[in-house]
């Protein structure tokens, strides 16, 4: 969906929540410019790499850059070119704190009065009003902070983070959509807008099962992998299932995959039965999903059965759901070579695949010269 | 965007919500908080099972009470987390009538949002097409664990399960580990609401351009894969199964999370270079171990990652997680408390963001409703509705936007076409 085409982004990050809206707005079409500092964005310093370990084969800046311009700037030397190009840009997107802004020329009330119809999205950790909003913060403290990481892993064990950058990305969805809601008001209206997004926040207010505990006092800690034996996670022949079957319509369907008969049994027949028998059931369903292989269990799942296979970032890229749906692209790359890069979610069948993520200050030269910035 | 004015983006358009569980709720709750007057569509044989299928009388301790089944129906605290701010309309879509009734008030609508699948679509004749007849520019949004394309657009998955389908459960997992793990409880559905919500903002765009509407085909798996979208080109490049992180970063060093004093308590602690390492050696005190020339970046950081994270944890286990957070941050060290759900109720950063907001609800009295994520700082939102009970709002509906006179809805109730009840006995 190209329906950010003709806008352009300036996008200036060091992290994957601003990198992921950027990203976005790439896919819809968008021209953005990733500012990066002398030396590249720091994310093409996070491995793994994809070939050679350097400054274009990152991984994740290969997924989150890709479809973007590279200019490089050194600040706050060069902070003058930058704040001409955020003002005539139509949208900033940035996860630096505000005092950095500051010093760099770039605070949102000072953009605002130059730039009256620029849309301005900044992300940070704690959002810019609040008393920690000068706080440092990360991926892993955001979810510490935002209540996710209390309720991922082993209950005996410390709190888990999930893998990437979770926290990121939630916030840089949500700082997309709030984005594209201030461009579709821009168009009504002409104006530009200050989002102030906290990473926290994004957490926080995504989580479920919130709304019982705040206004019931459940107290939830980390449930391993299986909420209850008609809800959670079992062993496979050759991997991991998870089972759906806590409705009662869920639960004869599933019965009637499973065909044991000691699964008609009078303590089974309601859902509190089965609660209340939770581990007798959860090991009678383990003897059958062990006995069974991932394909099996997957031949169940295609028909609509309440059961649910892992896959693997191998077998899904290799997978008929994803060819058919165009959901990854083969993008070359001139030191990465044939890489995967995959779409945003939302691209549709056919869609062209983004173009490769920018080599390091590959836009300087049109970028920097007299009449662009 | 200004909650106070009504400046808001999707000001003036409409939502019908034929969605249940918690991607489709939520994702039509946050258009109601952009602006949209959003109307949630149930079925008194086949309501929302967010009302119904968690028992919050089992969470509930010494405020479990007994209920009947209406009152059940309205004051599940699942429900009206991801409903506030809809009208809810109670009516029967196996009856012609009731179907005609949706298909009426979409032809008033802008965006349509539904989670059921391609059968039951099919089987009550809700789908795509039949809503783009009424209302050519439709945009029509389904939201499933795999999509509307074959092979597997039957298979089923929620939010829980359908993690495991995305790569994320199969990355996941403590340090060098072989089994895998699973995030919170149903991570699927926020990531993929968010997603259906952009794939929405950017096609009203569109039809303000074109004038067209669109049918929009989002699948939660895709969303989740996308947030892991590097490991996908990784594993492209290079073919390799990369061993479990756990807490671990690929640059910061050391990172992890501590336990603290008391039960289950834990700080998440980042040091993301060498500044951070040399504040962090200031909150502790700068203890000998910490000038040692073995740790003097991260490459060598990293390789004694286990001997720092017991050091560090001889000084988190002495205190509480807060007071951990306090002293690190104060020296300017990334650090965050692991908070559980009472504590984001009382987390002072929050409440002065104002999260967390009150609300009036009909039959559970007062709620506290987390607010929209995009009204922080100069405009607060003000949070206008409380989830509606089943059918709450049907007369309303019905009159104002389909022009029935009270003996015509009376008809249709006495019919049990429209109702305000659920059928208890499907329950």
């Amino acid at each position: 969906m190209q329906e950010l085409a003709n806008l352009r982004v300036i996008e200036l990050g060091r992290t994957a929540a601003a990198a992921f809206t950027g990203r976005f707005c790439a896919d819809a079409g968008a021209e953005v410019v990733l500012v990066e500092p002398p030396d590249g964005h720091p994310l093409r310093h996070e491995g793994p790499f994809c070939g050679e370990e350097g400054i274009e084969t990152s991984a994740v800046h290969l997924h989150v850059n890709a479809g973007k311009r590279s200019l490089t700037l050194d600040l706050p030397s060069q902070a003058g070119a930058l704040r001409s190009l955020v003002e005539a840009a139509d949208i900033f997107v940035t996860d630096f704190p505000t005092a950095h802004l500051a010093e760099l020329g770039l605070a949102s009330d000072d953009l605002r009065a130059a730039a009256p119809a620029l849309v301005i999205t900044q992300i940070t950790p704690f959002g810019d009003t609040g008393p920690c909003r000068t706080y440092a913060g990360t991926n892993l403290t955001c979810l510490a902070l935002g209540g996710q990481l209390k309720i991922t892993g082993d209950p005996a064990r410390e709190p888990l983070s999930n893998f990437g950058a979770q926290a990121e990305y939630q916030a840089g969805l949500s700082a997309f959509a709030g984005t594209v809601a201030n461009v579709l008001l821009r168009d009504a209206t002409g104006d530009g807008a200050y989002l102030d997004l906290s990473i926290q926040d994004v957490v926080a207010t995504n989580l479920e099962h919130r709304g019982p505990a705040l206004n019931l006092g459940l107290v939830a800690n980390r449930a391993g992998l299986s909420v209850s034996a008609t809800y959670g996670v079992y062993p496979c022949a050759d991997g991991w299932v998870y089972l759906t079957a806590f409705a009662p319509a869920l639960w004869d369907r599933l019965k009637s995959v499973v065909q044991l008969p000691e699964l008609d049994e009078e303590r089974f027949s309601t859902q509190a039965g089965r609660l209340a028998n939770n581990d007798e059931l959860q090991a009678i369903l383990t003897g059958w999903t062990l006995g069974k292989t991932s394909d099996e269990l997957r031949a169940f799942a295609q028909r609509g059965e309440p059961l649910t296979v892992t896959e693997t970032p191998q077998r899904l890229l290799a997978s008929e759901q994803w060819r058919g749906r165009g959901v990854a692209h083969e993008v070359d790359h001139p030191q990465a070579e044939r890489i995967a890069v995959l779409g945003s979610p939302w691209l549709e069948e056919g869609a062209d695949s983004p173009s490769p993520a920018p080599q390091l200050g590959e836009a300087n030269g049109e970028l920097l010269s007299k009449g662009r910035a | 965007m200004d909650w106070a004015s009504g400046k808001l983006p999707l000001a003036g358009m409409r939502v019908i919500d034929w969605s249940l569980y918690w991607a489709g709720p939520y994702l039509s709750m946050t258009l109601h908080d952009l602006g949209a007057e959003v109307i949630k569509i149930e079925s008194p044989g086949n309501w929302d099972p967010m009302r119904t299928v968690i028992d919050v009388n089992r969470y509930a301790g010494d405020k479990a009470r007994p209920m009947t089944p209406q009152e059940r129906s309205n004051v599940n605290q699942h429900y009206n987390e991801w409903n506030r701010g809809k009208l809810g309309l109670g009516v029967d879509l196996t009856d012609e009538r009731g179907r005609q009734i949706v298909l009426d008030l979409a032809a008033q609508a802008d965006v349509f949002v539904e989670n059921h699948r391609p059968g039951a679509k099919a089987k009550l004749g809700i789908d795509y097409d039949d809503v783009a007849a009424v209302k050519p520019d439709i945009i029509y949004a389904s939201i499933s664990g795999f999509g509307q394309t074959e092979p597997e657009r039957n298979a089923m998955a929620l939010g829980a399960p359908v993690e495991l389908a995305s790569g994320l459960f199969s990355l996941n997992g403590y340090l060098h580990d072989e089994t895998p793990a699973k995030t919170g409880f149903s991570y699927g559905d926020p990531v993929g609401a968010l997603a259906a919500l952009s794939a929405i903002l950017l096609a009203l765009r569109g039809r303000n351009k074109s004038g067209a509407g669109r049918y929009l085909d989002v699948a939660m798996r895709d969303a989740l894969s996308f947030g892991i979208g590097a490991a996908f080109t990784d594993w492209s490049a290079n073919g390799d199964v990369r061993s479990r992180r756990g807490n671990r970063h690929p640059v910061y060093a050391p990172q992890g999370v501590y336990r603290c004093a008391g039960d289950d308590e834990w700080v998440a602690i980042s040091v993301r270079d060498n500044a951070d390492w040399q504040a962090l050696g200031a909150a502790l005190g700068n203890p000998a171990w910490h000038g040692h020339p073995a740790f003097a970046d991260a490459a060598s950081r990293r390789l004694r990652h286990d001997q720092l994270d017991a050091q560090i944890e001889s000084w988190t286990s002495q205190r509480s997680a807060r007071d951990a957070e306090s002293a690190l941050q104060q020296a300017g060290v990334p650090a965050g408390a692991v908070l559980d759900f009472q504590q984001l109720g009382e987390d002072p950063q929050l409440a002065a963001r104002g999260a967390f907001l009150e609300v009036e609800h009909p039959v559970f009295g007062k709620e506290v409703r987390a607010s929209s994520q995009w009204a922080r700082g100069e405009q607060p939102q003000q949070i206008d509705l409380p989830a509606p009970c089943f059918g709450q709002h049907n007369h309303e509906l019905l009159s104002r936007l389909l022009g029935m006179d009270g003996d015509a809805i009376d008809l249709l109730e006495r019919d049990g076409v429209v109702a305000n009840e659920i059928n208890a006995a499907a329950d």
